[in-house]
């Protein structure tokens, strides 16, 4: 055996010593090496053939007569987990209040989660543990679009149903073609984005508007639909961006910094949470004080921006006062909306059912996604009905899936040309205890497409909630 | 003749090790379901890259932070000459080697001026820095999205010959013959005269350049080997599904070294065992955490604990690795 100076370079290697003892025997009995790794190279591909042979499958994993198995990955610890890290928690204490009632069709539905950290190398084995190990029929409600985008294809190829994704990155739905079974669980960071600027356009027709965005797909979408609004903006001048996951180390200073200096007056982020508090921080330490923020929903979480800036020692009510006012839109009620009768319901299975520790319940923007989509998924499961297939599944949500309601005030927009959830958004602004109310007190929700399609008013009714909160699906 | 007749041993001698690791491993995959195969996928990517430390740090004595960058320099040529100009899986790889061959040729003509904590904060500054060239030269290579590549399906006359194979099967297919490959590279490498000059260097430069050896070009050779071998990794290891920045982040430069120094940083089956800890070791934990029912705002960091553990008891205790904590215990029982 070799060496690197005085250390033996295999001097432990116990498994590899047994294969090579094992040779040693036989060479024992005067057999030629050559002809014992034949006899080796044999037994092997046997061994293959016969492992191949064995390798095939009845019926569809993850479901049997009285169970269904989903899988989610998202990040539960690392930088990107804060608010993400809930929607895992409260869409599993929907499940159980579903199996509490009797499940679905008589089947209760199990939710295996796997921690990605966010990062995609993470995310190719987590996603193929939750496929061998767990055999899980569905991946449902996965977080992230890069760390999705490395197992999207690997889904979709192997057949299995990829619901609800927590990511507005449009490529994943606008061309069933190319991923048949990945079905959007947010609208789609275009479309929010056009609606957003085409109401800035004509509110603040007369001020400098400008934009903060990290340079990854979701700012770049963002972009895009701002850019398709009408909206204009200037390299190095009115628009500033940042590597996405910098915020932190770099504190967002020369961004802000070009805005101020440009005479910005209105300023649009498209970032995470995390970056929204960073970049709020950093104009107050600049005494920068646009006329008005406007946040992309993604970046708009009230909790996770006060838990951030709560991290640099921020007290609750001086981050409360930086955010409140802010423009944002949403698909769904506010969490903050107490008389809503979906946020009524679902809060107290929250309170009820999630045995999330600490923080991890509070009720927020993530608890209530994680619901939301947990009971579309109920809805979608019993619209199949008692056949439960993987191709089933599929097929329904496409034709069906717009038909589905939830607690959102627009439906989900699947259809066999686009696979996009939610497409119509409405506006608001966050009041003093961080509540976002409709603008001029009245909720109107606004709809387009992530392509050129013009920004109309929807006139779509959102179905109540039955009273034991269990989706009704014919 | 002599002469002649070493290289023939340790040429021997290479490749049947070489042969055992790649037939242990075929055996060992064959009494594991798919994910495990995967893992052993993972491990067969992932040594190649230790193997490149083990080189470069172990047997020449420059510490790198930063081989998860030069795998992403492997992975982003690789994926870029398949999606843009349309070459086969294959030979990418190949150029893969070349290509970041060349990046640790520069890197290494740096790096000969440096030693010690400057050259392991270089590397660092490297891991750092690489996957933001990537979001930063979006249009080239692709920003956050990155490219959306895989090792595809496996070939027609590789299921007629065994059958239907898993993904997983052929995702271990694909990473095993060129991780055997690089385990007799490293092998061969070690044992001939340029592994002797290397730990010459190592040990002591002065003493190094009296007996005769170029001490600058010996270092550039050693970052040239390690990147090559750390470019190929990269290559296949982004081919599991996409080539983007948070494929290679600064942590996984890190894992890599833990790894390495974990199993003996101047063993080559150290590396081996240290690849097996760092693959497998978060899944035995995830196994006993749900077993006993440890909550997952626990669960969920224990692997990094543990590892991290690991890693500090080997250094203080240790620092030789496992390697050279069995090379001391077989050395107690013979004396």
């Amino acid at each position: 055996m070799g060496r690197f100076g005085r250390t033996r370079l295999i001097p432990w290697a116990g498994f590899l010593a047994y294969v090579k003892s094992a040779i040693e025997r036989v060479n024992a009995v005067n057999l030629r090496k050559p002809l014992i790794l034949t006899v080796v190279a044999s037994a092997l591909v046997g061994s293959l053939v016969m492992n191949g042979v064995s390798a095939s499958a009845a019926s569809d994993p993850g479901v049997s007569s009285t169970e269904i198995v989903l899988g989610m990955q998202l990040p539960q610890t690392g930088g990107a987990s804060p608010g993400y890290n809930k929607i895992d928690d409260a869409a599993r204490a929907y499940f159980d209040y579903v199996n509490s009632k009797g499940g679905v069709n008589g089947r209760s539905i199990k939710l295996v989660t796997k921690d990605d950290t966010y990062k995609a190398g993470v995310t190719i084995n987590t996603a193929k543990q939750l496929i061998n190990d767990d055999k899980i029929f569905a991946f449902f409600g996965s977080v992230g679009t890069q760390t999705h985008l490395s197992v999207v294809k690997d889904i979709n190829r192997r057949g299995i149903p990829d619901l609800f994704v927590n990511s507005g990155y449009s490529g994943f739905y606008t061309d069933p073609k190319k991923y048949p079974n990945t079905f959007g669980g947010l609208g789609t960071y275009t479309v929010e984005a056009k609606i957003l600027g085409k109401y800035i356009k004509e509110k603040y027709a007369d001020k400098k508007i400008g934009l903060l965005y990290q340079s990854d797909d979701f700012g770049r979408n963002a972009l895009a639909g701002l850019t398709a609004s009408g909206l204009k903006f200037e390299a190095k001048k009115t628009a500033a961006s940042f590597v996405s996951g910098t915020h932190g180390s770099i504190g967002l200073g020369t961004q802000i910094g070009q805005l101020k200096a440009n005479g910005v007056d209105v300023v649009i982020i498209a970032a995470v949470s995390s970056a929204t508090a960073v970049a709020y921080a950093t104009a107050a330490a600049l005494a920068y004080k646009p006329t008005k923020w406007a946040v992309i929903s993604v970046g708009a979480d009230s909790t996770t921006f006060q838990t951030i800036l709560g991290a640099r020692g921020t007290a609750p009510a001086t981050s409360a006062a930086l955010l409140a006012g802010t423009l944002t839109a949403s698909h769904a009620p506010a969490a903050g909306d107490a008389d809503d009768e979906y946020i009524k319901a679902f809060k107290k299975i929250n309170d009820d059912f999630n045995k999330a520790t600490g923080t991890g319940k509070t009720w927020d923007n993530n608890v209530l996604q994680g619901m939301n989509i947990a009971y579309l998924a109920t809805s979608a499961l019993m619209g199949v009905g008692k056949d439960l297939t993987r191709a089933k599944l599929v097929s329904y949500l496409q034709k069906n899936g717009a038909k589905l309601s939830s607690a959102a005030f627009s439906p989900l927009g699947y259809s066999a040309t686009t696979h996009e959830a939610f497409t119509g958004f409405w506006l608001g602004e966050y009041d003093a205890s961080l509540v976002l109310k409709p603008l001029d007190g009245k909720r109107v929700v606004y709809t387009t497409d992530s392509g050129n399609g013009p920004v109309t008013v929807s006139n779509y009714k959102r179905p109540a909630i039955a009273a034991d909160a269990l989706p009704k699906v014919a | 003749m002599s002469k002649v007749k070493t290289h023939k041993v340790i040429g021997f001698r290479s490749t049947r090790l070489a042969i055992i690791f790649f037939i242990f491993i075929v055996l060992l995959s064959l009494q594991f379901g798919p994910y495990n195969q995967s893992q052993l996928a993972n491990i067969s990517t992932l040594l190649i890259a230790v193997l490149s430390i083990t080189l470069l740090t172990g047997a020449s004595g420059q510490i790198s932070l930063g081989q998860g960058a030069i795998m992403a320099v492997g992975g982003y040529s690789s994926a870029l000459l398949v999606t843009k100009l349309g070459l086969s899986m294959w030979v990418a790889f190949i150029l893969a080697i070349f290509v970041s061959a060349l990046f640790g040729l520069f890197l290494g003509l740096a790096a000969a001026r440096l030693s010690g904590p400057y050259l392991a904060g270089t590397t660092l500054v490297m891991a750092l820095a690489v996957p933001s060239i990537a979001i930063r030269f979006e249009s080239l290579f692709g920003g956050d999205i990155g490219f959306s590549v895989d090792y595809g399906n496996p070939p027609s006359w590789l299921t007629n010959l065994i059958g239907e194979i898993s993904i997983e099967e052929w995702s271990l297919y694909v990473a095993l013959p060129f991780a055997a490959l690089s385990l007799f590279a490293v092998l061969n490498l070690s044992n001939s005269r340029s592994g002797r000059t290397w730990r010459a260097v190592r040990d002591n430069e002065v003493a190094a350049a009296l007996a005769g050896i170029n001490i600058a070009r010996t270092k550039v050779i050693a970052f040239v080997c390690a990147s090559a071998l750390a470019g190929l990794a990269g290559a296949i290891y982004g081919f599991r599904g996409l080539v983007g920045p948070s494929v290679y982040p600064t942590d996984l430069s890190l894992t890599l070294l833990t790894a390495a120094v974990i199993g003996g940083l101047r063993s080559i089956g150290g590396a081996l065992f240290g690849t097996f800890v760092i693959v497998f070791l978060p899944d035995i934990i995830e196994k006993l955490t749900k077993n006993w029912a440890i909550p997952e705002s626990i669960g969920n960091y224990l692997p990094a604990l543990i590892i991290g553990l690991l890693l500090l008891i080997t250094v203080i205790w240790n620092p030789r690795g496992s390697a050279g904590a069995l090379e001391h215990i077989r050395h107690r029982r013979k004396h």
